[in-house]
């Protein structure tokens, strides 16, 4: 009976301390809830990093016109730990408690699926460059746009090189991780590679996180597979790759959706990494230019001074989010999260990234760059032309 | 019938580091009745240990498994003398839930200290193999099999002949009768422990050879052992080998003919189906 | 005179809880709804690893069928939430009985493992089943109601904490509690340890399915990650572990203890908070390993020895 009481006073000194409410801002406030820490963080940080060298950048230089008042931008961030559940409570308290204006997005479409809703439900703008995949954009949402280009597209450009090469790949084969993102690149894929006149030999889909790729890679070596296509994430890529050498697997080519563009991955393969082909919408070059960064290789040799890696798509992405918002908060020239949100859907300019414009359906267009590591660097190979020579076809594990 | 033959031997070379995943698991539980949930987060710290004293210290990997195994010891028995002993004879379940608890804090202590960047161990000699008769046989892969069974053997003859082997299962048997006999305790678990840590120490150095490391690799690994101890066994090593052996080769047929999203089924459900039909295991000896 | 004063703090207490969303903040309603939910999850495991002793670790098997029949309901039927937790509820209880019986001819560390196994299983099934949406999952229909959620999961800890109150003085529950304390006898004394045993995993399974449909419909997300999350398993454990496993009130107090503990440190300081939270559990096991209700107890006899006691109790 005692030991009630006792647990009663405990009860209400915990309910005292949590009704106490936090204060809201008074700038312009961009809530987020990213993956810092978990498995996820090694993308994540992108994000984190980004937007926060976007908002200082924009304030140093006066910040958002407002009514004819210069008004600061503030970031609030969560980490949610690489954890879906988490994040959605997070951006549910970014808006009901911390009463933020405006949302940016997580990495990893799997969690914009499940975040979205979040906005969707409270009617508050959201602008990710974190998913890609359709299901997050065919719901028919109006408060959800999307910096990453379509998803079934990622491998688009890809199939239009690959028809140019000589000789082309008789028999093709593609793998895909089970994620919302990855599935969505295949299902877009498969009628591509038919469309190519390409021969698709084997379409599998795996576990996502998957270590071993051995059964896989035996049945490509079994089944002639000259040219394979990935899409999932990076730990899996590395391994395929890894295995693939060490069962002596080399096709005339494979092309990869993540990986290749950053600089980890290539550092964990060193010289395994060659002939890699990947795909990218951005690439750090001097012709994208930016109303705060000059340029995007400026930017991103300002990024990473201050933060000690070099910036990939991700990174540009979640810049142009936070510019994006301050466009069509200009445009609109209210805070008002309905004015702002139509302003969004008309929001027309030139970026670091590339230019932004969303679709009916909220999500940006960009062509992917075809990318391939050679010789240990990034080589832009194919736009909507031949830019530079592909290394191909990729010379046999024993003769490099 | 080659495609067949490439995946029976990749789920053969697969079982072996399985085993030795799973040794440390099963001689901790089979002999001390304490159920590790941590063991994955020490196979992962073993192959952290490894990847620093290759990236740093610029050392073989397979040279690196000897400080490796000593380090994680020393650990194991530090961890099993100042915290488990404290609540090896309470419930059950407290063993459960402390390794658990343990298993978080070391994640996140390596997560701090590495960060969540992948990392992978990869020699010059990675990719190596050998291609006779259609088949590919990858070199490392074969090593670390070979030193997975040649670990395990050693483990089974310690545990049969060597004095401080025959004082472990001493201990297991009969605490009281083991006292008697002037057996530390304390010492003794701590020192099983260790050893089972050590063994977890040097699995995660070779599975950071052919996979790769990050810091939340553990729960899975944790799983998986649980899979390969029960399905052996825990009466004996070999019966780990036995366990490892099968559900290498069952995961790597089911990627090739069901496909590979089933795999994670297959193997649980293995798992599920020995405990309800055989819980001592395939090879353990029936109750 | 004492015990109605008891009933009344209670009460009040209860009525306090249960009209949270009147007097406290948003985010306070948000952790509430969690904590509750989380409360409902110890409870339900409380009944057959508590009173039953049967330390289950695969309860989240329960919580996602229950979590998947309201996705699979609303989302590819049509059908409305009550109908989907209908679904979801019979889903478990089903499950509950076709396992229940081979599942539970085992014991201690061989039954967790088995606990585990399925809840794997389980999850890997669903990953596969294109009417579940596979590894991608399902988004539920919208709905901004959190007074709604908070009431449900309240609702669902006071149902399930009076149903654990009527076990703990029913028959029923002495036969679950002498299957604890010694099997053999209570077979012995003609006590249908099957039928009982069952009957306990089948309504612990069913509470636990409820709390995960109306988590699954707050979140309005669900994959087969979350849904058969191992780390759940353990989290309602050490609640109702650390709140006093075989009691009535403990699991409740154990789970909102804990909730707010690793709120406040999710919110203050972030990067460690997994780390810290990781830390308390093998403070908690190590010193207070019979729960929160049994330091309670016994704190006014021994006081700060209580800690010292229990140590050299469990030591090696």
């Amino acid at each position: 009976m005692k030991p009630t009481f006792r647990t009663a006073r405990l009860l209400l000194g915990l309910m005292a301390a949590f009704a106490v409410s936090l204060p809201a801002y008074a700038d312009i406030t961009l809530g987020a809830s990213v993956q810092e820490t978990g498995p996820v963080a090694n993308t994540g940080r992108y994000y984190r990093d980004a937007y926060q060298f976007a908002v200082d950048r924009i304030n140093a230089a006066g910040g958002v016109t407002v009514d004819g008042k210069k008004e600061k931008l503030a970031l609030k961030m969560y980490d949610n730990q690489s954890d879906i559940n988490l994040s959605v409570r997070q951006y549910v308290q970014l808006l009901s408690e911390d009463k933020v204006n405006f949302l940016l997005g997580p990495f990893d479409s799997s969690y914009v699926l499940a975040d979205s809703a979040i906005a969707e439900k409270y009617q508050i703008p959201m602008v990710q460059g974190g998913g890609a995949s359709n299901q997050i954009f065919s719901r028919g949402f109006r408060y959800v746009f999307g910096t990453l280009p379509v998803a079934s597209d990622y491998f688009g450009s890809t199939l239009q090189l690959m028809k140019q090469l000589r000789p082309v790949p008789a028999k093709v084969a593609l793998l895909y991780a089970d994620d919302a993102f990855d599935t969505s690149v295949a299902q877009g894929t498969e009628p591509k590679i038919k469309a190519a006149g390409l021969d698709l030999v084997m379409n599998q889909k795996y576990a996502s996180n998957s270590a071993d790729f051995g059964s896989t890679i035996a049945e490509l070596k079994s089944k002639g597979v000259q040219a394979v296509l990935v899409a999932g994430h990076e730990t899996e890529v590395l391994n395929f790759i890894r295995q693939a050498k060490s069962l002596n697997f080399d096709p005339l080519m494979y092309s990869f959706t993540v990986g290749v563009p950053s600089a980890d991955f290539r550092h964990a393969l060193g010289k395994d990494a060659d002939y890699a082909f990947g795909m990218t919408p951005w690439l750090p070059s001097t012709t994208l230019k930016d109303r705060w960064f000059g340029n995007a290789a400026d930017f991103a040799a300002a990024y990473k001074a201050r933060f000690g890696y070099a910036p990939d798509y991700h990174a540009a992405s979640a810049v142009a989010d936070v510019e994006t918002y301050v466009h069509a908060i200009e445009a609109a020239n209210s805070l008002d999260p309905k004015t702002v949100r139509d302003a969004l859907a008309r929001v027309n300019f030139e970026s670091l990234y590339g230019p932004i414009r969303f679709a009916a359906t909220g999500q940006i267009s960009l062509p992917q760059n075809v990318i391939q590591i050679q010789d240990g660097k990034v080589v832009e190979v194919f736009s909507d032309r031949l830019l530079a020579k592909p290394q191909y076809p990729m010379p046999g594990w024993a003769k490099r | 019938m080659q495609l067949f033959l490439q995946v029976l031997l990749n789920g053969v070379l697969q079982g072996g580091l399985y085993a030795l995943m799973a040794l440390g698991l099963a001689l901790v539980w089979g002999v001390l009745n304490i159920v590790n949930l941590a063991h994955g987060a020490f196979i992962m710290l073993g192959g952290y240990v490894c990847w620093a004293l290759f990236t740093w210290a610029h050392l073989d990997p397979f040279l690196a498994l000897i400080p490796t195994a000593v380090l994680l010891f020393a650990l194991g028995y530090g961890i099993q003398r100042t915290v488990l002993n404290k609540v090896v004879r309470g419930p059950m379940f407290n063993t459960l839930l402390i390794t658990f608890g343990l298993e978080v804090v070391l994640t996140y202590l390596v997560q701090l200290a590495f960060s969540a960047d992948f990392r992978t161990i990869n020699p010059s000699y990675s990719g190596a193999n050998i291609s006779r008769f259609g088949l590919t046989l990858p070199l490392v892969n074969l090593a670390v099999f070979a030193l997975a069974l040649l670990l395990t053997v050693a483990m089974w003859l310690f545990l049969l002949h060597a004095r401080l082997g025959r004082s472990i299962r001493a201990t297991a048997q009969n605490l009281t009768a083991a006292r008697l006999y002037g057996v530390e305790p304390r010492h003794l678990y701590a020192l099983t422990f260790g050893l089972g840590t050590a063994l977890a120490g040097a699995a995660g150095g070779l599975y950071g050879q052919v996979s790769q490391l990050n810091p939340y690799i553990g729960a899975t690994l944790t799983a998986k052992c649980f899979a390969i101890a029960i399905i052996g066994g825990l009466d004996s090593p070999l019966g780990v080998i036995a366990g490892g052996l099968i559900l290498g080769v069952a995961e790597a047929l089911t990627a090739l003919y069901i496909g590979p999203t089933y795999v994670e089924l297959v193997s649980f459900g293995i798992l599920v189906l020995v405990l309800i039909v055989r819980p001592t295991g395939l090879l353990g000896r029936a109750t | 005179m004492k015990r109605t004063l008891l009933w009344g703090v209670l009460a009040a207490l209860a009525v306090a809880i249960g009209a949270l969303p009147w007097w406290g903040s948003d985010v306070l309603v948000q952790f509430g709804i969690n904590a509750l939910l989380l409360a409902a999850l110890a409870q339900s495991w409380n009944i057959l690893g508590g009173y039953t002793g049967y330390a289950s670790f695969g309860n989240s098997v329960f919580y996602g069928l229950g979590a998947y029949g309201v996705a699979i309901a609303m989302v590819q039927f049509q059908w409305s939430f009550a109908a989907g937790m209908a679904l979801g509820g019979a889903l478990a209880v089903v499950f509950a009985l076709l396992l229940g019986v081979p599942v539970l001819r085992l014991k201690g560390h061989y039954f967790a493992i088995a606990t585990l196994g399925i809840s794997q299983v389980m999850g890997a099934v669903v990953a596969n089943l294109p009417i579940a949406g596979s590894n991608i999952g399902l988004v539920l229909p919208l709905i901004n109601n959190n007074v709604l959620f908070y009431e449900l999961s309240f609702a669902l800890v006071v149902a399930v904490t009076l149903v654990v109150w009527w076990i703990a003085r029913s028959r029923f529950g002495y036969g679950l509690i002498a299957i604890r304390e010694n099997e053999e006898a209570a077979a012995a004394m003609g006590i249908n340890t099957t039928w009982f045993k069952v009957a306990a995993y089948a309504l612990s399974g069913l509470f636990a399915a409820l709390a995960g449909g109306i988590h699954a419909y707050w979140i309005t997300f669900l994959d087969p990650g979350g849904a058969f999350d191992l780390t759940l398993n353990v989290k309602m454990i050490i609640m109702a572990v650390f709140g006093g496993p075989g009691t009535v009130l403990g699991p409740v107090v154990g789970a909102l203890l804990l909730s707010a503990i690793s709120e406040v440190l999710a919110a203050k300081v972030t990067g460690v908070a997994a780390l810290f939270f990781g830390a308390v559990i093998v403070a908690a096991v190590v010193f207070m390993p019979r729960g929160m209700a049994d330091v309670l107890r016994r704190w006014p006899q021994q006081g700060w020895r209580y800690f010292g006691l229990n140590m050299r109790k469990n030591r090696l």
